[in-house]
């Protein structure tokens, strides 16, 4: 439980950490809070020849970019915890964070590291795919933008190419009516989720206009409900049939089956927190109006 | 007039070592560095059960750095023994290194040694083992299948042990029954899981041939006796010390063949020699615990008395046995313990251990109670439903009411307070009782509370270990207590301290017996240059014996300085008595001398002894179990809250009920108490050492072996009802493991009550609940 060697770099600017990463390409790494790669290095299931540390980075900003609140990379878990402008606009954002860990590791984690991580059930993907966030990376050759969708290939696997590094990431900003919510189990307080489910709504005439939602448990990756997102488009705010929208995803997954939980039980949780996931974000739309 | 005489045993006294363990300067084995020390680093099997083909060390000659490796061949003939002497159980022998074949994955097969233990895990993974595999004994019922092969040369099959106790007449209780009632329960196979991972450190002095071992354990003196019997070293020259141990629960209550192998190779290299466990490591391959199944068969009259008890229990030991205790030793207690706080007297039990491809069963925290005491008082849940009777009612109804009392099998229970602790149990749940009831109607959260009642044997000593003849072979613990010249009074005791407050209450029974402050009173410990020869810190003990010993050398020392202030204060010693930092005589307290007086008295102006007074303070004494131990007795309850959609449970209550006996500080108790019940929740709900049908372990990190959490532990309420045993020198019983025998009971039966269901097994975690209360579901 000892890391192989390495050797480590500290970055001073955005340009030197991408010099750095890309001279050493698939044997570097940035390090931000560390709290995933750390351990993945003591159990050598990671062994970067070089560790370039982001944290000097001036990559810490929460700014509203016009029709974007754009997120900066090295922002820590616990930085959304008291803001009511976040609350306000992507309240399943809010809901989801406090799921997060423990202290310590809201304290140190960041969202770049988090969404380059790419755990299957972590937050923070899930809340990117949700909102159809755009992730904003850099290498030396340039910037490019990938929709969350997009983003996240396989547990632990996503589209960032060797050299590259997570710079910020960018959520439209939801239209004033609309809400969310996001719930999620596990096994113990700050575990990674057996199951997650986020939802996003706009609602107009005590309907619902448009829906996002996104599951953790199903795949090994955060994935999308379409079919339930064209089912919920129409339904009154008042009883939304959140129970028939659990179900209906429900027969559409095959999820994981392993020691925590089994696939059947999977099953029965995604449906169970669909209808309460919706069923939370009507209220809170009802609520607003 | 008499002199006002503090009491400090029974004192809410705060731990005097808590200023060391709480402010980070506390020392733990990783602390101990020595110059030219070597890191050493395991290569460990990764394959169950396989023939070793060849062990390939040749990479290690192209790195850049210095490293030593050593396998089987090097060690061969060390090895760890444990044997119980029955004829029914087979021999079996684990190498310190692997000779020839491995048994379990983690099993140590290599050790490279180098000047970093980063550099050594870096060498460890370049050493090549091929392996030839074979097919794993996975479950009970593969090892009970006697056509397959065993895993050890020379065994007839893979029941390592069985055995058979019985008392009374069974035919009998069932010809009368009106109610057979047959159950299977089983509890899962945990990991012990203390903060501090295992670890040692050697050194070895040529000049004066003194061997020197560091070690995080429970049993110093034992160490050293094995590693003298093994390496062939006088004891005299072998000096084990345990440093401040972060947490044992049992787990380092065995002699490791580690300890051995770091003090041979420290010989060996002429170097000290390092090891420090870690995580993963001491999730696979320390010792693992639990893991039993046992089907019970309970003949009950028709107006709900208990007749008689049939019992057959397997354990799943693991491939290896284990040092004091044994294979034999886990499914023995089981045997020993089921009759319980009940009143019958027919019981017949049939248990054995099995082997299989895994880590080896050892010691933790509670000792095949927490898995005998959930069969138990699953059981009376599960007959009182049957006969449609409250779980109190049943209970009380069988408890036993008349001290001493013979058990089924012999043993004499000392008084305790059964009944009153279930009466008062059943007044503090009465609310929960009846917003459980009222739950019923809801499909969607429901509330349930379970009670568990247990006795425990504890302060086992030599009388016990003859009976099992298991190789601990003796159970006393002694103490000696000096007084120096300046009055302060040090305590060189046999036991480890590693939380359970004994340096804290060993001062409190000295200072009461010696008329001091506690502050004034050093214990030292875990040392065997220093500390007389006791075989360590386990089993429910230390209070009870440690406490006696160290009572009983005071009162000697008490004793000499009386006839030294009766000397020099003119009266007769029994006319003496200390209190508060003097010597007074009683009846006249205006008469009084200062201890510290005397002590200088006594070691340095000799002259005013009395004529033909040796010089010199202190006393030694060795305390032993009584021959049946003393039976400590609790109830625990849990109030537990269901959410049946998810099948996420939360703990809304847990309550205690205990009597050890004296109390020798409160506060001690309760964190003793709280401590174990938080284990105990670990069992009922989170903590399994998964193995799949290859005999791969899933559950190597604390990612998926789930301990239990601060935020899932409900405020523990602890009660206690004080019954003095007249079995040990200060009416005190043992308390320490208790606390991790009743939850996984309670919590069981909390949920069968909330559910309406039978619940046969652990861990009751959220995928376990969800399929329990299916039927609450309806169709989906
Ligand atoms: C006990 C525990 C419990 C946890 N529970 C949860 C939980 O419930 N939910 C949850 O979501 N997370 C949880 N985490 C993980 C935590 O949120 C991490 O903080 C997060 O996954 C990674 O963030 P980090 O800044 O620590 O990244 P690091 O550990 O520093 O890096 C993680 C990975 O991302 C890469 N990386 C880091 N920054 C960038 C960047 N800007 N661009 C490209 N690559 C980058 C690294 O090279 C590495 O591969 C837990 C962690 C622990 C230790």
């Amino acid at each position: 439980m000892r890391p192989a060697s390495f050797e480590y770099h500290r970055a001073t600017s955005l340009e030197h950490a991408l010099e750095l990463l890309g001279e050493f390409g698939e044997n570097g790494r940035p390090i931000a809070g560390g709290q995933s790669l750390v351990p993945m290095m003591n159990f050598r299931l990671a062994r970067p020849g070089h560790l370039v540390d982001i944290n000097r980075l001036p990559l810490d900003a929460i700014e509203i970019a016009g029709p974007v609140l754009r997120i900066g990379a090295l922002t820590r878990h616990i930085a959304y915890f008291d803001n009511p402008w976040i609350a306000r606009h992507f309240p399943a954002f809010l809901d989801a964070v406090h799921y997060i860990g423990h202290p310590t590791i809201r304290r140190n984690g960041s969202i770049g590291g988090s969404i380059s991580h790419a755990d299957p059930t972590a937050e923070l993907p899930a809340i990117s795919v949700l909102y159809d966030a755009d992730i904003v990376a850099r290498s030396v050759t340039g910037e490019r933008r990938i929709k969350a969708q997009e983003f996240f290939l396989s547990a632990y696997v996503t589209a960032l190419e060797p050299g590259e590094m997570v710079v910020a990431v960018e959520f439209p900003i939801p239209p004033a009516a609309s809400t969310g919510s996001f719930i999620e189990l596990g096994e113990r307080s700050g575990d990674f989720a057996t199951a997650s489910i986020g939802i996003s709504l706009e609602h107009g005439g005590g309907k619902i206009v448009r829906a996002a939602m996104v599951c953790c448990g199903a795949d090994l990756f955060p994935m999308r409900a379409p079919e339930v997102e064209d089912f919920l488009v129409g339904k009154p705010l008042v009883n939304p049939s959140g129970a028939e929208a659990g179900c209906i995803f429900a027969a559409s997954i095959d999820p994981v089956d392993d020691h925590i939980a089994s696939a059947d039980y999977r099953r029965g949780l995604i449906a169970e927190l669909t209808h309460r996931a919706i069923e939370a974000a009507c209220t809170r739309a009802l609520d607003k109006s | 007039m008499k002199a006002d005489r503090p009491k400090h045993i029974g004192a809410r006294v705060q731990r005097f070592e808590d200023t060391r363990l709480l402010s980070g300067s506390a020392r733990y084995i990783d602390d101990i560095r020595l110059p030219d020390m070597l890191h050493l680093s395991f290569v460990r099997a990764d394959t169950a059960h396989a023939n070793i083909v060849e062990i390939d060390t040749s990479a290690l000659a192209d790195l850049e750095y210095a490293t030593w490796v050593f396998t089987g061949k090097d060690t061969a003939g060390l090895s760890m023994k444990a044997h119980q002497d029955y004829p029914e159980m087979q021999y079996s022998e684990q190498p310190l290194l692997a000779e020839g074949k491995v048994r379990f994955v983690g099993e140590p097969v290599a050790v490279v040694l180098a000047e970093d233990a980063y550099r050594a895990e870096d060498a460890a993974e370049l050493v090549f083992v091929d392996y030839e595999t074979l097919p794993v004994i996975g479950t009970m019922a593969q090892a009970r299948d006697s056509s397959l092969p065993s895993l050890f040369d020379g065994w007839a099959s893979n029941v390592i042990v069985q055995r058979q106790m019985k008392g009374g007449d069974l035919e009998a209780a069932k010809a009368a029954a009106a109610h057979v009632i047959k159950r299977t329960y089983s509890t899962q196979r945990q990991a012990g899981v203390p903060m501090e991972c295992r670890g040692v450190v050697a050194s070895y002095d040529h000049a004066d041939r003194v061997l020197t071992v560091w070690s995080s354990t429970q049993m110093p003196h034992l160490v050293r006796t094995y590693i003298s019997e093994e390496l062939d070293l006088p004891e005299s020259r072998i000096r084990v010390v345990a440093p401040d141990v972060g947490g044992g629960f049992g787990v380092k209550g065995q002699v490791f063949g580690d300890e051995v192998l770091v003090a041979w190779l420290a010989m060996k290299t002429g170097r000290p020699v390092k090891w420090i466990e870690d995580r993963r490591e001491h999730l696979i391959a320390s010792i693992h615990a639990r893991d039993h199944q046992h089907t019970l068969e309970a003949y009950v009259s028709a107006d709900g008395r208990l007749l008689g008890l049939k019992a057959d229990i397997t354990v799943d030991n693991g491939a290896y046995s284990t040092f004091p205790f044994t294979s034999a030793g886990e499914p023995g207690m089981v045997g020993k313990v089921l009759p319980g706080p009940y009143d019958f007297q027919a019981y017949e039990a049939t248990f054995r251990a099995v082997a299989t491809n895994k880590c080896a069963i050892g010691t933790y925290r509670g000792v095949a109670r927490p898995s005998a005491v959930f069969s138990q008082e699953r059981l009376m849940d599960d007959i009182a439903k049957e006969l449609g009777m409250d779980p109190f009612d049943f209970r009380l109804k069988n408890i036993i009411r008349q001290f001493p009392y013979k058990n089924v099998l012999g043993f004499s229970y000392d008084e305790g307070s059964y009944a009153q602790s279930l009466e008062q149990m059943q007044a503090l749940l009465a609310e929960d009782v009846t917003e459980a009831a009222a739950s019923r109607s809801s499909s969607t959260k429901r509330v349930g509370v379970g009670i568990a009642c247990f006795i425990e044997q504890t302060a086992h000593g030599t009388p016990d270990f003859t009976r099992r003849r298991v190789p601990i072979e003796t159970g006393y613990i002694a103490a000696r207590v000096e007084m120096s010249p300046d009055g302060e009074v040090t305590i060189d005791l046999g036991l480890q301290n590693h939380g359970q407050g004994l340096e804290t209450t060993m001062a409190q029974v000295a200072a009461d017996a010696l008329g001091v402050n506690p502050e004034n009173v050093y214990v030292r410990h875990g040392d065997t240059l220093t500390t007389p020869y006791s075989v360590g810190t386990w089993g429910s003990r230390g209070g009870a014996l440690g406490g006696g010993a160290v009572h009983l050398a005071s009162l000697k020392l008490a004793a000499k300085l009386k006839t030294i202030a009766a000397h020099l204060l003119q009266a007769k010693p029994d006319e003496i008595e200390l209190a508060n930092g003097n010597a007074y005589v009683r009846d006249a307290v205006q008469r009084f001398i200062p201890i510290r007086k005397l002590a200088r008295a006594a070691l340095r102006n000799v002259d005013q002894l009395p004529e033909g007074m040796q010089p010199g303070l202190e006393a030694e004494q060795r305390q032993d179990g009584p021959k049946d131990g003393t039976y400590s007795n609790a109830v625990h309850a849990a109030v537990v809250e269901i959410d049946i959609p998810t099948g996420k449970m939360k703990l809304r209550r847990f309550v205690v009920v205990e009597d050890c006996g004296t109390i020798l500080n409160p506060l001690v108790v309760d964190g003793q108490v709280r401590g174990g019940v938080v284990q105990g929740i670990g069992s009922a709900m989170f903590e399994h050492f998964i193995y799949d049908a290859e005999c791969q372990p899933l559950t190597t990190s604390f990612a998926d072996y789930l301990m239990p959490l601060a935020p899932e532990i409900p405020n523990i309420e602890v009660h206690h009802i004080e019954t003095p045993t007249p079995l040990t020198p200060l009416g005190a019983k043992g308390l320490g493991e208790g606390g991790a025998i009743g939850p996984a009971a309670a919590i069981a039966n909390a949920v069968a009550n909330a559910l309406d269901v039978g619940v046969s097994c652990t861990p009751l975690n959220t995928n376990a609940i969800w399929k329990l209360s299916q039927h609450l579901r309806g169709a989906a």
